[in-house]
């Protein structure tokens, strides 16, 4: 399973793509299950609005507690927060969605993030 | 401290709104990401993994009260109320916004703050002594020097595009507080035996994936041709670094590369080719900008303070502060009053948005106007009357500022880490917030003594890692946080690079294995002898033994 997520340009904010447009919340993100040309496209879209969004990439996810959550700590620091002020960020909204991520485990970050190695 | 005059003020200004026009170019999508990046980051303004983050200059470490208000004020308006002292004496905002950043270097404009030299392939804010116009130990004034330096680099349109960032330190005492020696250039300001006073010139030394203490390539440059010698240093580094590996670029490189005597030898053959006449200081600049820093208007006062005394009778918690926090002034009668930013559980290197504007208030009442940073990620208050002391300290425990801890095993020098940094592998600040609470029993960290716990997220090093006494370096280790332990480095003037003590741990070992650390320093130690001192004297076999025999 992954996602797509980039950073808005405008304040920096997380975001995930959900059918054409972009959330700020993981929970709310779409889903693409192992349809790597669905993947490629919603990219290419997100690539083609640089005054919307930068750095768009996909991310692998896991489940977890009947969510899903990024495979990558990293990833999983970026949907919520940081974890030293647990009131900052993402996570400050609380919630089931919100557990799942913070309860899942695996990899610090060199997994997860589909296209981490860029090729120019 | 220096003061702006009408064109520092007016460069701010123009510069600030022309980064105003970039930023509306980029939104409107005139300027693409690539070209733009360049232009953000010429100003401060990085983006991390929550938000952009901005860094904004100290230079040389030191504020006055108004402009501490002003990035109190930003914390509140822009961040969500706090800011982060980095390890170069500057002050990162975790949580800016792109739209605000100009209005964000307007405000800072105000108060003659800005953000340039913080981030780029250019001659960064220079460090210096966080004790500078109050050591008794200085043989000058070292921000004078880099006062200079600051004005001859900003902007610099031969040194903008170096190979690779270039940072230099600047010291007058002989004990270091600014890690010299791991800077791109480290300059000692020393007196010769005719009373001249010269430079000692460090090149090469930095940290990163290739840590150097830097070698001297010149024990004494006069100090009037400080411009001229740095500028021949930059030329040749500027020509013959390295630009097609970035791991490479950087100053130590080339000079491990050459050697310190060839490299040494080529400044000495471009610096004869420089015109004195044109590239160094003249005399009557280098009067205006220090009288700019003469004018501390300081009191005679006795040597002993009686009001002080008493109240340190009565107060064991103000006997503990004096003894970690407070150090000797130059001036009878005066105190330098360290402030930590270590308290247990704080995030190392936060301050709230109120803990600045306290330290303000302190600063104008108590301080004579004057607030340091630390390379340590603390703040200081440099000319504090000993009969100010109780009222201080005082202060200081109402906004929970008063943790008598420096230099102690809980005094931890922390990067952002994973929690926020857009190059971190692990995480730095919850490592330290465990290992700091082995030693929230005060006296047992007072027994412990001088133990500089230095911690990265990653190799390029901002936690200083390599010249920690225990120094950890946060690693990804087949996708989950690990963390290499180091001991034996110094930053100081003592400078050395730490060596691996073994196979990396994982999280919820570390703290367990620097309480392990400290328990044998305990047990080997001579007499009062630091931490540093028995792992040189004993060397790495029983500390690693200690680790991994309770590890396995």
């Amino acid at each position: 399973m992954k996602a797509i997520t980039a950073n808005r340009l405008l304040d920096g904010e997380v975001v995930f793509w959900k059918a054409g447009q972009w959330v700020d919340a993981f929970g709310d993100a779409q889903l693409f299950d192992n349809d790597d040309a669905a993947v490629e496209a919603a990219v290419a879209t997100g690539k083609g609005q640089p005054t919307v969004v930068v750095d768009v990439y996909p991310i692998d996810l896991t489940p977890s507690e009947g969510h899903w959550a990024p495979v990558s700590y990293r990833e999983r620091i970026r949907a919520l927060g940081p974890t030293n002020e647990p009131t900052h960020g993402k996570q400050a909204e609380g919630g089931e969605a919100i557990d799942a991520l913070r309860h899942a485990a695996g990899a610090a970050r060199s997994t997860g993030r589909v296209d981490l190695i860029r090729r120019k | 401290m220096y003061q702006y005059d009408a064109i520092d003020r007016e460069f701010l200004v123009d510069r600030s709104n022309e980064f105003r026009g970039q930023v509306q170019r980029r939104l409107a999508g005139e300027l693409t990401e690539d070209q733009f990046k360049p232009l953000r980051l010429m100003n401060g303004l990085y983006l991390q993994l929550h938000a952009y983050m901005l860094r904004v200059a100290i230079p040389y470490g030191s504020l006055n009260p108004a402009q501490m208000r002003r990035l109190a004020w930003i914390a509140r308006t822009y961040d969500k109320g706090y800011g982060h002292m980095t390890t170069r004496q500057n002050i990162q905002f975790n949580w800016v916004k792109l739209k605000d950043a100009p209005d964000i270097l307007d405000a800072l404009a105000q108060v003659d703050l800005h953000a340039i030299q913080t981030s780029g392939n250019c001659i960064r804010n220079t460090t210096s002594d966080p004790y500078a116009g109050a050591t008794a130990e200085e043989v000058d004034d070292p921000r004078v020097w880099c006062e200079v330096i600051r004005q001859w680099s900003t902007l610099h349109p031969e040194f903008s595009y170096l190979p690779r960032k270039f940072k230099i330190a600047v010291t007058a005492s002989a004990r270091d507080r600014t890690a010299a020696k791991v800077h791109d250039i480290g300059l000692m300001l020393r007196r010769a035996r005719d009373g001249s006073l010269g430079f000692e010139v460090i090149v090469g030394g930095g940290q990163g994936r290739t840590p150097h203490v830097g070698p001297t390539i010149k024990e004494h440059l006069p100090v009037g041709r400080l411009l001229s010698y740095l500028e021949a240093v930059l030329r040749v580094y500027n020509r013959h670094g390295r630009r097609d590996n970035i791991y490479k670029a950087r100053i130590k490189i080339l000079v491990a590369a050459l050697g310190a005597e060839e490299f040494g030898r080529q400044v000495e053959e471009e610096w004869a080719k420089i015109d004195a006449a044109r590239a160094d200081l003249p005399d009557t600049e280098l009067a205006r900008i220090r009288g700019a820093f003469a004018a501390t208007p300081f009191e005679t006062l006795p040597a002993v303070s009686e009001p002080f005394e008493a109240a340190r009778a009565a107060s064991p918690a103000l006997q503990r502060f004096v003894r970690n926090n407070v150090k000797p002034h130059k001036k009878p009668g005066y105190a330098i009053v360290e402030i930590s930013l270590k308290a247990q559980g704080q995030t190392p290197g936060d301050a709230t948005a109120d803990q600045l504007d306290v330290v303000a208030d302190l600063a104008e009442r108590y301080g004579l106007n004057d607030v340091r940073v630390t390379h340590a990620q603390n703040l200081v208050l440099p000319h504090v009357k000993l009969d100010d002391l109780p009222a201080v300290h005082a202060a200081l425990a109402a906004a929970d500022l008063a943790t008598a801890n420096i230099d102690l095993a809980s005094d931890i020098i922390a990067c952002p880490g994973l929690d926020y940094c857009a190059l971190a592998n692990a995480r730095a600040i919850g490592v330290a917030q465990d290992i700091a609470a082995k030693f929230a029993d005060e006296d047992r960290a007072e027994t412990v003594g001088e133990l500089k716990i230095k911690i990265s997220g990653c190799i390029n090093a901002c936690g200083h890692h390599h010249v920690a006494h225990i120094g950890i370096l946060g690693v990804d280790k087949k996708g989950e946080e690990f963390y290499q332990l180091s001991l034996g480095g110094s930053g100081a003037e003592d400078a050395s690079i730490g060596k691996i003590l073994g196979p990396a741990l994982p999280a919820d070992k570390v703290a367990g294995a620097i309480d392990t650390l400290v328990e044998a320093y305990l047990g080997l130690r001579n007499g009062e002898e630091r931490f540093l001192d028995t792992y040189r004297r004993v060397g790495l076999e029983p500390f690693k033994e200690a680790v991994y025999v309770q590890a396995d």
